[in-house]
C-alpha cells in the first residue's frame, strides 16, 4: 500500500478548515488510511485502498475531507476552459501504448509545496495503480515550451535523439533503454516492441519519450511557472482518463484554471479532461442489509454527499476521479463509512454449531502425542529448503521435487520431498548440546508427481549407542498403540545403511523407511555419533486404514 | 540449637566423613589423607558444607616443591651417592661399582665435594676409597634426604637447611620440580565451630532407603538422613512438544470449541484458487512476481472448466451480480499457473466451491502460506496464516464485528475493540480489527470484510459469506517470548528444549 506525506497545515488550508494533529487519525479512517507519523508539520499516512488513487496527494484527501467536515458535500465538479490544444494520436501505437490524455493549467504560480505533492502523486499513481508506467505513466510539462499540435506516435528506436531530463547529451531511444537509470528501470514496459511511443511537438522538439522519460527541454518543471501541460499515455482508456481528471481536480483546488486538450485517433476526437458520467441506482434496502443498518433514504443520501457522492432523479452519481464502484456493495461501504463503523452495532450469530478438525489431524495429534511420550522433542522446519542439503547430503537421489522458479534464495528454493535431511540438518548444528538427541518433526512434504502434500513424521535419534533397535521401538510402540499390523521387508536406500534398512509396509502399502543413517551421509553432515532414523508417511498410513 | 540439630540431620555421608576432621586452617591434602576418601569427593563435601555456611574454603595459588620422577625414585631407594658409598668397604675400580653411568658421575662429584671419598688413578683404571667423612655420612640420613623425605614444602616456607638441600637438588635431573597448585585450606564459621563442639553421632542415621533395610524392616527406631531439598538438581531433557507448534494446536482447538470446522487445501496451488477465484484481478500488484513463489515444472495445472467460466465472467462483467466486473480480458491460461498458496482465503475459495459446504456453517483453517521475502527476524517466507469464513442467510456487517469482538475476548482477552475500514480486493465492507491486549495495549488483530457478490456468486453461493483473517502468530510470540520469527522453525536444540510452554 502507498505511504504519503504531506503538510497539516496545507491540508486545513485546502480543506478550508483548521485540522487538529489529535483530530487526523479518525479523519484518515474516512480515507482507509491510516497514520504512521506526524513530524512537526509533516504528517506521513499509509493508504489502504490500492484502487482510489485521488486519495494520494494532499488534495485528493482535501476533497473528501471537505465532505466530511461539511464545508462541502456532494459532487466536486470541474471547471474546464475549451482551448484549442490538441494532440494527433499514431495509428501505429495501437498495439504498443494507444491511449492518452492530457490538460494545461493557468492562472496560478507553482510552488514547491505543490510540486512535491505532483511528483509523490505521479510517482505513486504510476506504480501502483499504473503497474509501474505499464498501464499508466504520466507526465508534466512547461506549457510555455511547447507548440501545438503535438504529435503522439510510434518510431524506430534509433530514428530520435533527444537530450533526457537532467542529462547534458542527446540520446537515442534505444541508448536511453539500455543506459539511462530510468530506462534500465522501465525497460521491461516496452518488451517485444520494435517501434517506441514518442511525444513531439510541431517544431519537432521532443517532449518525452514515455513511458520512460521527459525531455530536458520541455519536460522540467520549476517553482514560479504558472503554465503547465499534463499528459497520461497507457494501455488501459479508462485509466488514463482517470489521471488527468485527479490531477486536474488537485491543479483546480489549489486554484488553477483547466484547459482542455483534445486527442485525435483518426476521425474519433476525445476532449480531456472528461467526466465518467458514471451512476448507479440507489438501493436503500440492499445498503441496510448488507451493513446491518435501519438508515431511512434521507439519511444515506445525507452520507453519500459526505463521502462526495452525487444524488440526481434516483441515482447515485460517481465522481469522476473514481473507477472502483463495481456494484451496490461499494456504494454500501461508503455508506458504512460515513455513518461510522462505530455506530453500527455487534451482533452475535444466530445459529448453533458444533466445530470439529480435520479428520487426519486428530490421528496426527495421537501419533504425536506418542511419540513425546517416548521421550523425543518435537521440532518444526520451514518447508521450502535446497535439493543439495534433500538429495546430495544425503546421498540420495532426487525422487521428484517441487521447485521454485522465481527462488530469492538458493536456500529455499523447493518444496521439500522428505523430511530427514532437515532434522540431520538440526543434528549437526547442535553437536554441542548434551546427547541423547532425539527429535522428531510432523509435517507436510510435496509430490511432484501427484502435487499434493503428504503429512510425514520423520524420528531420528543420534547418540553413541544409538540403533535401529531403537528407532524400530518407535515404530512398534506406534503400530501396537493404534492397533495396526504393519510387515518390514528388506529395502535399497542409499541415504541408510545396507542391511540396517527397511520399508514398512501396511495392508500391502509401502509407508514408511526405517534403518541407520549411512555413515558417508553423518561424515556429510559432520556427526560423529550414529543416527537411527524412521519416516513415516501419515496420509498413507491414514488412508490404508480406512 | 534447634539449627544444629538440623543441619546434622542434613549431613550427607560424604560431608560425615569429612566433618569430624574438620579443623581450622586445615588443608585439603590433609584432609585426603586423614579421611581417606578420594580428593574429589572431599571436595565436594567441602563446597556442601560450604553452602551451608559451616566453613570456608580459603583459596590461595602457592609454589610448591614435589618430587619429580627420579626424586620419587630416590625416595624408594635411596640417592644413588649413598648406595655408592655404602659399596666402598675397601678400595674399589670405579668400574666394579654397581651404579649406572650418570648415577656415577653425578655422585662422585657430588661425594668429592663432601670431601667423603678419594680418587686416584692407576694406569687406566680409576680407583675410588671411603674417608672418614665418608663413614659418618653413612650414619645419617643428608639433609637432602631428609628434604626428599619431607617433601611437598611450600617455596617461601624453606627453612636455611632446606634452602641449602633444595639448592643442591634443583640442578640435579628430574629430582624435584617446583609447581604452581592451588592451595585449598578450611576456614570454620561460627556454625562450623558450634557443630564441632556437637557430639557426633552419624552411626544410626540411614542415607538411602534399599529394598534390602525394607525387607529386613532395619529402618525402624533410626533416623533417615535429610536432604538439602533445596539443592539443584541434574537436568532431564525429556520429550515435550515443539513450542510454536503447541500454540497452534491451542488456537485449533479454540476455533473447534468456538463451533468452526477445519478446511484445508494444497500448498502447491493454482493462480486460480490462490486469487483468481477471490475476485483479484489479474493485472493486481500483489500478484506480482515478486511476492509469490511459481513452480518450474510443472508451470500449468488443472481447473475445472465450469466453475473457470463464472469466475472468468465475475472478472471480465460482474456475471450475473449487476456488477461491472473489473472490465478486461481473462488470461484463462494465467488461471491455471502453478504456485505456493500465498494465501489462507485459497483454502475458504476452495471451501465454498465444495460440496461439502454446509449453509450456515463456520470454518477455519491454520494453513502454511508462501511468500517471496528475504528471511529475516520480521519476514518468514514460509509462516502459518489463520483464516477462515461464516456463511448463511441474513449475514451482514453486523454480524462481522460481533464475531469480531468475540475473536478479540477469545484471543486477545480484549474487552474492548476498534474496527476501522479497510481494504481487501475480496471483500466490501473491509474491516480491520484492533484490540487492546492486557499486556501489549492495541494491537492490530487482523482482518474482515463480507465476501464481494462477485466472488460468492462464482462459486454458486447465494448466502453472503463473511471472511476474517487473524495474526494471532504476534500473540503467540508475545506468549512464548520471542521477538524473532524465525525462531518460530528454530533449529537450536537448545531453545527448543528450554522454550517457555505456553498453555
Amino acid at each position: 500500500m502507498p505511504t504519503i506525506s504531506f503538510s497539516l497545515k496545507e491540508l486545513g488550508k485546502l480543506v478550508g478548515k483548521k485540522i487538529a494533529k489529535k483530530d487526523l487519525d479518525p479523519l484518515l479512517e474516512y480515507a482507509k488510511a491510516e497514520l504512521d507519523e506526524v513530524n512537526g508539520d509533516e504528517v506521513f499516512a499509509s493508504m489502504g485502498d490500492t484502487n482510489l488513487p485521488y486519495l494520494w496527494s494532499v488534495e485528493g484527501i482535501a476533497i473528501l475531507l471537505k465532505g466530511i467536515l461539511g464545508v462541502k458535500t456532494g459532487l466536486e465538479k470541474l471547471n474546464v476552459v475549451k482551448s484549442k490544444d490538441s494532440i494527433i494520436v499514431d495509428d501505429k501505437l495501437k498495439s504498443i501504448r494507444p491511449y492518452i490524455s492530457a490538460f494545461s493549467v493557468s492562472g496560478f504560480k507553482v510552488d514547491d509545496d505543490l510540486l512535491n505533492q505532483l511528483i509523490q502523486l505521479q510517482e505513486k499513481f504510476c506504480h501502483t495503480y499504473g503497474v509501474r508506467r505499464k498501464k499508466v505513466a504520466i507526465g508534466i510539462y512547461n506549457y510555455d515550451k511547447i507548440k501545438f499540435p503535438v504529435n503522439y506516435k510510434a518510431v524506430d528506436p534509433e530514428s530520435v535523439q533527444f537530450v533526457p531530463l537532467e542529462f547534458k547529451r542527446e540520446m537515442s531511444l534505444g541508448e536511453i533503454l539500455e543506459s539511462h537509470p530510468k530506462g534500465i528501470e522501465f525497460k521491461a514496459t516496452l518488451e517485444g516492441c520494435s517501434k517506441y511511443p514518442l511525444l513531439i511537438d510541431s517544431e519537432n522538439n521532443v517532449l518525452s519519450f514515455p513511458p520512460i522519460i521527459n525531455s530536458n527541454y520541455s519536460g522540467k518543471v520549476d517553482p514560479g511557472n504558472s503554465k503547465l501541460f499534463f499528459e497520461a499515455t497507457g494501455t488501459n482508456k479508462e485509466a488514463v482518463q482517470l489521471a488527468a481528471n485527479i490531477f486536474a481536480h488537485a491543479f483546480a483546488l489549489r486554484g488553477f484554471k483547466i484547459n482542455s486538450v483534445d486527442v485525435e485517433y483518426g476521425s474519433k476526437k476525445e476532449t480531456y479532461p472528461q467526466e465518467f458520467k458514471d451512476s448507479i441506482k440507489l438501493d436503500v434496502d440492499y445498503i441496510n442489509k448488507v451493513l446491518g443498518t435501519s438508515l431511512s433514504e434521507k439519511q444515506v443520501i445525507t452520507l453519500l454527499k459526505k463521502m462526495r457522492y452525487g444524488f440526481e432523479k434516483g441515482k447515485v452519481l460517481i465522481p469522476d476521479y473514481r473507477l472502483d464502484i463495481m456494484h451496490q456493495v461499494d456504494i454500501a461501504e461508503d455508506v458504512g463509512i460515513a455513518f461510522g463503523y462505530d455506530n453500527i452495532k455487534d451482533n452475535k450469530l444466530q445459529y448453533y454449531s458444533t466445530g470439529d478438525s480435520l479428520a487426519i489431524n486428530k490421528f496426527i495429534d495421537k501419533i504425536r502425542e506418542l511419540v513425546v511420550g517416548m521421550g523425543y522433542q518435537e521440532v518444526m522446519s520451514p518447508i521450502l529448503t535446497n535439493k543439495n542439503l534433500l538429495y546430495d547430503m544425503t546421498e540420495s537421489k532426487d525422487f521428484g521435487t517441487i521447485e521454485i522458479s522465481n527462488y530469492m534464495s538458493e536456500n529455499y528454493s523447493v518444496v521439500r520431498s522428505w523430511i530427514i535431511p532437515q532434522l540431520l540438518d538440526l543434528l549437526s548444528k547442535n553437536k554441542k548440546e548434551e546427547y541423547p538427541q532425539r527429535i522428531f518433526e510432523e509435517g507436510l512434504v510435496t509430490s511432484k508427481k501427484t502435487l499434493q502434500d503428504y503429512d510425514r513424521l520423520a524420528v531420528l535419534t543420534a547418540h553413541t549407542k544409538s540403533d535401529f533397535t531403537e528407532v524400530k521401538q518407535v515404530l512398534d510402540y506406534i503400530m501396537d498403540s493404534l492397533k495396526i499390523k504393519y510387515e518390514i521387508k528388506d529395502a535399497e536406500h542409499s541415504s541408510f545403511i545396507k542391511g540396517r534398512v527397511g520399508r514398512v509396509y501396511v495392508n500391502d502399502k509401502a509407508v514408511a523407511y526405517i534403518g541407520e543413517i549411512n555413515p558417508q551421509v553423518l561424515e556429510n553432515f559432520g556427526l560423529q555419533v550414529p543416527v537411527a532414523a524412521l519416516e513415516l508417511n501419515l496420509s498413507d498410513l491414514y488412508d490404508s486404514l480406512k | 540449637m534447634q539449627g544444629i540439630k538440623q543441619l546434622i540431620a542434613t549431613l550427607h555421608p560424604l560431608e560425615r566423613k569429612v566433618v569430624p576432621f574438620l579443623k581450622e586452617g586445615i588443608s585439603l591434602s590433609d584432609l585426603v589423607n586423614l579421611t581417606k576418601l578420594k580428593e574429589v569427593e572431599v571436595m565436594r563435601a567441602l563446597q556442601w558444607l560450604e553452602n551451608k555456611v559451616v566453613i570456608k574454603i580459603d583459596q590461595e595459588l602457592k609454589e610448591v616443591i614435589n618430587l619429580d620422577k627420579n626424586g620419587e625414585k630416590y625416595k624408594e631407594k635411596g640417592l644413588p651417592e649413598r648406595r655408592l658409598l655404602k659399596q666402598l668397604k675397601k678400595e674399589m675400580k670405579v668400574s666394579e661399582l654397581d651404579i649406572s653411568k650418570e648415577e656415577l658421575n653425578v655422585s662422585l662429584g657430588v661425594l668429592k665435594n663432601k670431601a667423603a671419598i678419594n680418587l686416584r688413578k692407576e694406569g687406566n683404571d680409576l680407583l675410588v676409597s671411603i674417608t672418614d667423612a665418608g663413614k659418618k655420612l653413612i650414619e645419617k640420613d643428608s639433609l637432602e634426604e631428609d628434604f626428599l623425605q619431607k617433601l611437598p614444602i611450600e617455596l617461601p616456607k624453606l627453612e636455611p637447611e632446606q634452602k641449602f638441600a633444595y639448592d643442591n637438588l634443583k640442578s640435579r635431573k628430574d629430582l624435584i620440580k617446583t609447581d604452581l597448585v592451588k592451595l585449598r585450606t578450611v576456614a570454620l564459621t561460627d556454625l562450623g565451630k558450634n557443630l564441632l563442639k556437637e557430639k557426633l553421632n552419624f552411626k544410626e542415621m540411614i542415607d538411602k532407603l534399599t529394598p534390602q533395610i525394607l525387607r529386613e524392616g532395619s529402618w525402624k527406631g533410626k533416623q533417615l538422613r535429610n536432604y538439602d531439598i533445596k539443592i539443584n538438581v541434574p537436568k532431564v531433557y525429556a520429550g515435550r512438544k515443539q513450542h510454536y507448534r503447541a500454540f497452534l494446536d491451542t488456537v485449533r482447538r479454540k476455533f473447534i470449541s468456538l463451533g468452526f470446522t477445519e478446511m484445508t487445501g494444497p500448498i502447491v496451488e493454482s493462480e486460480f484458487w490462490d486469487m483468481d477465484a477471490l475476485f483479484m484481478p489479474q493485472f493486481h500488484s500483489a500478484r506480482d512476481i515478486h511476492d509469490a513463489y511459481y513452480v518450474k515444472d510443472p508451470e500449468f495445472g488443472k481447473i475445472d472448466e465450469k466453475v473457470m467460466l463464472k469466475v472468468k465472467a465475475a472478472h471480465e462483467n460482474g456475471f450475473n451480480t449487476g456488477s461491472k466486473g473489473w472490465q478486461y480480458k481473462f488470461d484463462i491460461e494465467r488461471t491455471k499457473r502453478l504456485m505456493l498458496r500465498t494465501q489462507g482465503t485459497a483454502c475458504s475459495a476452495r471451501m465454498l466451491a465444495s460440496k461439502d459446504l454446509q449453509v450456515p456453517g463456520k470454518y477455519f483453517g491454520i494453513t502454511r502460506c508462501f511468500r517471496s521475502d528475504v528471511v529475516d527476524a520480521t519476514h518468514n517466507s514460509d509462516f502459518y496464516q489463520t483464516e477462515g469464513i461464516v456463511l448463511g442467510e441474513g449475514l451482514n456487517f453486523s454480524h462481522l464485528k460481533g464475531l469480531l469482538k468475540m475473536f478479540a475476548e477469545e484471543f486477545a482477552q480484549s474487552d474492548s475493540i476498534k474496527v476501522r475500514p479497510a481494504y481487501f480486493p475480496f471483500t466490501e465492507p473491509s474491516a480491520e480489527l484492533f484490540a487492546k491486549h492486557p499486556d501489549l495495549g492495541w494491537i492490530e488483530l487482523g482482518g474482515a470484510g463480507v465476501f464481494r457478490p462477485e466472488l460468492t456468486k462464482a462459486l454458486g453461493i447465494d448466502v453472503p459469506v463473511i471472511a476474517w483473517g487473524l495474526g494471532i502468530d504476534r500473540l503467540g510470540m508475545f506468549a512464548m517470548g520471542i521477538k524473532d520469527i524465525r525462531e518460530l522453525f528454530s533449529h537450536d536444540l537448545k531453545f527448543l528444549r528450554n522454550a517457555k510452554v505456553v498453555w
